[in-house]
């Protein structure tokens, strides 16, 4: 069944999957975003980046920043109009945004470069103005941790929000996977079999430091640190086979989730209150997300479409993106619980999977894949362009986005 | 007469298994309580902890060790998102246990690997579930599950870099790697 109307602006194709399955639990709709979302318009022209490689450098990092943001356009003669300067003196650039006809002003404000580079001033410049004109969270000055495979070597790298500054954290010869940031972004989770067994380890990006915070017998993977930053979910098989456990910090207490005997647990992901988890089980048969409270007991199924339901993450927003092999690929869906709807984002053939929020709520990083060639993806659940991080020759997966 | 009662625990556990393997896909029951014949001079009832199937592991993590390389044991091979032991594999099974038997002083680790297809993380949990279900498997015909650690590599490590169906039936496995 397929149903077409304009909606909002937005132009939403409503399909509704034929469950091959018996499941008795009702399918959520699957929406198809087909359109960009509306941008606003704003002129960079008054802006004076002077005659240093650091002004232009400056100008037109924040004009790509503006345009990433997905809120903003730049369009000579808009009616919001961004001025200022790179002075020398700082150095710093001088911003004021104001719109055009009424005056009004948006955002006047130096920003220092403090000695660091000035993609980084450029960056915080453009997430004030998205934040005083819009009332949104900026996604410039964020991070993406991932795994890079490189000559054959899997190592974990951190990079910029836009591909760049991509820094290689480990330098190790043994499978590694699953990132995950810390609530104040200062620190990772990811698991490691640098010791021969997959064990999670917590790195600090400031000073480098690796502990190891899970080595039971048997699997230690897919670790998450809740918002309170006191508790780590992830999947132990210690108890016989692989469940979803919380160890608490600092005392390393350990609750339980799921005790499932006969079925694999993985990849859980907190809800923003840090009260339920998110996990993939395949205890129905095939691999579909559960809802169960942190401190265990029941779980509630919520996807029954497609063969495979996998790589949750909860959004701040309160909506979860996953990957659902639909008709023989993997294609990312947004499980929308006050809606009760299930959006999936447009199929170009390719797979999408380990899919995660950026902090905005609206743009998500993805591993896309081509005959088993894994690159990572920034795609816009609002509609817009997708866009490929550019990264060095390899293959790259398990993209994670920072929380700030 | 010892032969033939090894040979009968033997059938019970096979008979265990294929008859979990009715429906579309079931889970490995591992042979719980089912009596087996552990060595030649005693037959005693093995007493699984929990009721429920599952074997938890010993302790702590042991260190590897040297391996033992002068005898190679074959891999068991798994059906695609599937941890379930198939009939046709139980006598591998059976061999690693004869050869613990007969050397008390090796240990070993029974290492699940996944095909390619699916998401990493899930297949490094699934990879486990395999390793999981081979070493519940040994520990009911009678091996002291403190000799039996698991490792999953998920995807990791294919034996078969191929992008096939044969090369994917290859790396469905459990190897068994044995240490002294």
């Amino acid at each position: 069944m397929i149903n077409t109307r304009t909606h909002a602006g937005r132009l939403f194709v409503f399909v509704v999957f034929a469950l091959a399955s018996a499941m008795s639990a009702p399918a959520a709709d699957i929406q198809i975003v087909k359109s960009g979302s509306e941008r606003t318009g704003i002129d960079v022209s008054a802006f004076v980046p002077g005659s240093t490689a650091d002004g232009r450098l400056f100008l037109k990092t924040m004009e790509e920043d503006l345009e990433n943001s997905g809120w903003f356009t730049i369009t000579n003669g808009a009616a919001i109009s961004a001025g200022g300067r790179w002075s020398l003196d700082g150095p710093k650039a001088e911003c004021t945004v104001r719109h055009q006809a009424t005056g009004q002003s948006y955002l006047s404000r130096a920003f220092l470069s403090r000695g660091t580079d000035v993609r980084r001033t450029a960056h915080e410049a453009a997430d004030a103005i998205v934040q005083a004109v819009l009332k949104v969270p900026g996604i410039a000055s964020t991070r993406i941790a991932l795994i890079g495979r490189v000559e054959g070597r899997k190592n974990l790298y951190v990079c910029d929000a836009d591909g760049r500054n991509l820094v290689r954290i480990t330098d190790q010869n043994a499978p590694c996977l699953s990132p995950n940031w810390s609530p104040d972004a200062r620190k990772l989770v990811y698991t490691s079999m640098h010791n021969g067994y997959p064990d999670v380890y917590l790195i600090d990006l400031g000073s480098y430091r690796r502990d190891v915070i899970s080595r039971f017998p048997g699997l230690n993977s897919g670790a998450a640190i809740a918002q309170d930053g006191r508790r780590v979910a992830l999947t132990l098989s210690k108890d016989g086979n692989p469940d979803i456990y919380v160890i608490h910090w600092p005392d390393g207490r350990l609750t339980r989730v799921t005790n499932t005997p006969r079925a694999v647990e993985a990849s859980p992901a907190w809800s923003p209150d840090g009260s339920q988890l998110v996990f993939v089980s395949d205890r129905g048969d095939k691999p579909n997300l559960y809802i169960a409270s942190a401190d265990g007991g029941d779980a509630r199924q919520i996807t029954f479409q497609g063969s495979e339901n996998v790589a949750p993450d909860w959004g701040a927003d309160g909506r979860i993106v996953f990957s659902s092999r639909l008709g023989g690929r993997y294609r990312l869906c947004i499980y929308d619980a006050a809606k009760g709807v299930i959006e999936s984002l447009p199929d170009d053939g390719a797979n999408y999977e380990d899919p995660s929020w950026a902090p905005d709520r609206r743009h998500i990083v993805a591993t896309r894949s081509v005959a088993f060639r894994s690159q990572v993806w920034i795609l816009d659940s609002m509609g817009g362009p997708p866009r490929r991080l550019t990264l060095p020759a390899g293959d790259w997966y398990s993209p994670a986005w920072s929380p700030r | 007469m010892f032969a033939a009662l090894r040979v009968s625990g033997l059938v019970v556990c096979a008979l265990m298994v294929a008859l979990s393997s009715s429906g579309c896909r079931t889970k490995p029951k591992p042979p719980t309580n089912v009596p087996v014949s552990k060595s030649d001079e005693s037959i005693k009832p093995i007493t699984l902890t929990g009721d429920d199937g599952s074997v938890p592991m010993v302790g702590e993590r042991t260190a590897d060790g040297i391996r033992v390389t002068d005898v190679v044991f074959e891999s068991v091979m798994f059906e695609f998102d599937s941890f379930k032991l198939r009939p046709s594999e139980l006598a591998k099974i059976e061999k690693v246990a004869d050869y613990l038997r007969k050397n008390t002083a090796v240990h070993l680790v029974t290492e699940g690997h996944c095909d390619e297809r699916g998401n990493n993380e899930y297949n490094m949990a699934l990879g486990e579930h395999r390793a999981q279900a081979v070493r519940a498997h040994l520990v009911g015909l009678g091996i002291d599950a403190a000799r039996v650690q698991t490792r999953s590599f998920g995807e990791e490590k294919p034996v078969d870099p191929g992008h096939t169906e044969a090369a994917w039936q290859k790396n469905r496995r459990c190897e068994f790697a044995l240490f002294r």
